[in-house]
């Protein structure tokens, strides 16, 4: 070797060992080997359980998203993607799905996952304490059969469009078969101190304070996650979560944490990131009471729809991040929207003939009694508007602003209002969280509590739930958007939008559509 | 007082709390029976429950009792020391509330010491330098800060010290990135404790200043005062050991009193600082319906507030120099 190889041979090895010894000292390495920092997001109360399997609750799934899994996870487009199951056939009725799952995969104690998990799931758990997934189950009178360890075949006596959809870790999480079989599900233990196939593990429960997660060092997805914590500070009220993002104690608010009037203020702040817009569809509504002395009238109804200013709402109210309702289900779902029907033309903002309309419904000048949620500050803000809007009609609306649970039993099980102003979640698809607000329904919380009851429309609702293919199904929800835009039991007021905002020193976030998934490539730099 | 006198005092008062007690367990058990809402639609979410869940849960916490019978059966519990179990958070409501009862001392002790000795510091001063700057100041504190709402004061503070200086933090208490041990998670903690501590403290800081310089003002003007001057007592020892003693009878009535204050304004102040105490479990715990727990910290209440003035009572006796038998 001559002299000059020696010292550029020297030389790179030098730099070589420096560069190691550089990566070495980086700071921020956690107390897991190969987990790496802590990311702390914001929740505003103790859930009301960590068993996603039993309650559709926010925090519930925002923390179970980091502990469960399901058999697939939706990306974006909501386009289902492998999670447990690594790949799946579905028959041309759609009658029966064929799930191929995942090998190698272990419970956070360490037993291995395999079909029998899957089957106990939705047989004992989904199918009769899951808010969403127990009627579905039952109606499509769901059996699984396990042929071996990794399979899982459902045959289903109907079909059901949304199917695969649904089977997320919101509504389709896998349970440890051998820590719930034979227990009291809601009082079992491993419903507080989860244990499931997830990149975190439950560490502990502060209750009041923070609930904390550590990394699952034998994660399937190896090298992932990425992160060694993940601390959900319990944080009560709003404007201290979105401080929280300011001062640097909280790394990621989701936005049903957020208060709309900071999120511009945050959209702007160039510390910080945000995704907007990307959501599953949910819709804000005001219902009538069909069986109300007012509303009976179908042109009641059609008045206040002329009379209620949407894009004012959708400004005033939620800052813009909204987009104002064109029909009965919304525009969420582009392919369903029957733009002949909607509100834009047959309801445009017109208060004279919003007048008119309600003189020849005979409406006699009596108090409108308008209840809500008292907790949730975009109805109080959406209730004052509106009530301005119809004072200019001659319509004379009482506010009643209550406690939750009050109103749930005022609006759902007594059925004593006039217009109650409410929220719904689709949960991805219409037939699995629309169906709901139009169905003919006497009793239940967060459904159909305007007594409107059509035989059509229900027939039409069931046989869009079933329909295998898009066309057929959208062209079934245009017709009912025909019907129940004329008949207005409900008035879509906006589509929501949400804005998720988390700190530039956060990576990875928001591969889903739903912004409580997917945490297993998250990253934090500098801790 | 005589031992014996103070003895009989105590334990008539002890006796006389006892049916004032059980009046407020059963009125607050009739109030919420009689509120609508049940624990089980808030513990299912935001979809209907499926039908059979309901009733399941019911009866399993015996909400399908009729109210008497349910009622019967707390009464005859909580007389066993069996506080029950609380439906929301799946715990005997015993360990659930020794948890954040911690926490709620904590807060509420060190807001009552903050409020206690700066208020009397602050009060003596104006009283000593009655008519200056520093008087006029104190007088200022004291109006001004009565009406100061304690929660709005709270978000001030995050505001200024936690926002705008970064100094302290604003939320918690406790760090949850990498917490310190030993002496220095002592420190940290401590960091968490100050601004939840001093926006509970104001209002009774400025209550207790104006209280012990109005004291302090009309015993400062009595003869014995006069006397122990002449008789050439340091002035310390004049403001301290004659005439803080003597006004010191209506100061601890007030700090007393305000004991009970204080521990219900703990809620709002654990809410804004997410402080995990009892006031915001009580304020949780309606929302949800989760009766035994709300029971359980109304019964702790009544019974702190007992014990606050009956101790106030005795403190008084005690120090009165003017005591005796009563």
């Amino acid at each position: 070797m001559t002299r000059i190889d020696k010292l550029a041979f020297g030389r790179r090895q030098a730099l070589g060992a420096l560069a190691f010894a550089g990566l070495a000292l980086r700071p921020g390495l956690g107390h897991a080997a190969g987990g790496n920092g802590t990311v702390v997001a914001a929740i505003d109360n103790d859930p009301p359980t960590l068993n996603p399997g039993i309650s559709t609750d926010y925090a519930t799934g925002e923390i179970a998203a980091k502990i469960y899994e399901s058999l697939v996870w939706l990306d974006v487009e909501s386009t289902p993607q492998p999670s447990l199951a690594t790949s799946w056939e579905a028959a041309p009725d759609g009658r029966t799905y064929s799930f191929k799952l995942r090998q190698g995969v272990t419970w956070h104690d360490g037993k291995p996952f395999t079909a029998a998990d899957v089957k106990f799931t939705f047989e004992e758990v989904l199918g009769k304490l899951h808010p969403r997934m127990a009627a579905v189950l039952k109606s499509l009178g769901a059996v699984i059969e396990t042929p071996d360890d990794h399979t899982a075949v459902f045959r289903l006596q109907r079909g059901y469009a949304p199917f695969l959809v649904q089977m997320t870790v919101f509504d389709a999480p896998i349970l440890p078969k051998h820590l719930f079989e034979g227990t009291n599900i809601p009082a079992a233990p491993a419903s507080q101190a989860p244990v499931g196939t997830g990149p975190f593990k439950f560490q502990e429960w502060n209750r009041g304070a923070n609930i904390r997660l550590t990394r699952n060092e034998n994660y399937w997805d190896k090298p992932k996650p990425y992160l060694a914590e993940v601390v959900f500070q319990i944080v009560p009220q709003a404007a201290n979560r979105s401080a929280g993002l300011q001062t640097g104690e909280l790394d990621v608010v989701s936005d049903f944490y957020m208060p709309k009037p900071d999120l511009p203020r945050l959209m702007r702040d160039a510390s910080l990131q945000n995704r907007q817009g990307i959501n599953i569809p949910a819709i804000w509504f005001a219902m009538f009471n069909t069986k109300s002395p007012v509303f009976a009238q179908k042109e009641a109804r059609q008045a206040v729809a002329m009379a209620v200013d949407r894009p004012r709402l959708v400004q005033q109210v939620m800052r813009g991040i909204a987009r104002p309702g064109v029909g009965a289900f919304g525009d969420g779902f582009k392919w369903l929207v029957n733009a002949d029907v909607s509100y834009d033309k047959k309801y445009p903002l017109d208060a004279a003939k919003a007048k008119a309309l309600l003189e020849k419904a005979g409406y006699d000048g009596s108090p409108i009694r308008m209840v809500f949620d008292a907790a949730r500050p975009q109805l109080r803000s959406e209730a004052q508007i509106i009530r301005e809007n119809l004072r200019a009609i001659g319509m004379d609306v009482q506010l009643e602003p209550l406690e939750r649970s009050v109103m749930l039993d005022r609006v759902f099980a007594k059925r004593e209002f006039d217009i109650t102003l409410q929220s719904f979640f689709s949960a991805g698809d219409p037939a699995i969280g629309y169906t709901r607000l139009y169905a003919t329904t006497t009793s239940g919380t967060n459904n159909n509590a305007s007594g409107y009851s059509n035989p059509k429309v229900d027939e039409l609702l069931a046989e869009a739930a079933t329909a295998p293919d898009r066309d057929r199904r959208a062209a079934l929800y245009k017709e009912l958007q025909v019907i129940l835009n004329e008949d207005l039991p409900s008035l879509v007021l906006f589509d929501e939008e949400t804005v998720n905002v988390a700190t530039k020193r956060v990576s990875g976030l928001w591969s889903s559509v739903d912004a409580r998934d997917r945490w297993a490539g998250v990253r934090i730099q500098g801790n | 007082m005589r031992a014996g006198a103070l003895m009989w005092f105590v334990v008539r008062r002890l006796l006389h709390a006892v049916p004032l007690l059980f009046c407020v367990v059963v009125l607050n058990f009739v109030l919420i029976a009689a509120t609508p809402g049940d624990p089980v639609t808030i513990l299912v979410g935001d979809f209907p429950a499926p039908p059979g869940y309901v009733e399941q849960v019911k009866r399993e916490f015996g909400l399908d009792q009729p109210v008497y019978v349910q009622l019967v059966r707390y009464l005859g519990h909580v007389l066993t020391g069996d506080l029950g179990y609380s439906f929301a958070n799946r715990q005997p409501v015993s360990t659930l509330i020794l948890g954040r009862l911690a926490a709620t001392l904590e807060l509420t002790l060190t807001a009552l010491l903050l409020a206690s000795l700066l208020g009397i510091a602050l009060g003596m001063l104006a009283a000593r330098w009655r008519g200056s700057w520093l008087d006029s100041g104190v007088q200022g504190i004291a109006s001004t800060g009565y009406s100061i709402p304690d929660f709005w004061l709270g978000q001030l503070l995050i505001l200024v010290f936690s926002i705008w200086l970064g100094w302290l933090p604003s939320q918690g208490n406790m760090s949850v990135r990498g917490a310190p041990e030993g002496i220095a998670g002592f420190l940290d903690h401590l960091r968490y404790l100050l601004l939840p501590a001093l926006a509970l403290s104001f209002r009774y800081l400025a209550l207790i200043a104006r209280i012990t310089r109005a004291a302090m003002l009309e015993v400062l003007s009595a003869d014995f005062i006069l006397a122990a001057r002449s008789r050439g007592a340091s002035e310390t020892s004049v403001m301290i050991t004659h005439a803080l003693r003597n006004a010191a009878a209506p100061v601890i009535t007030v700090i007393g009193y305000n004991l009970g204050f204080i521990l219900a304004g703990s809620a709002l102040i654990e809410t804004v600082f997410g402080w995990p105490g009892i006031g915001r479990l009580l304020f949780d715990s309606i929302s949800r319906r989760d009766y035994p727990v709300m029971m359980a910290i109304l019964l702790m209440v009544s019974v702190t507030v007992v014990l606050a003035n009956l101790a106030t009572d005795i403190l008084h006796r005690a120090i009165d120099p003017r005591g005796g038998d009563r």
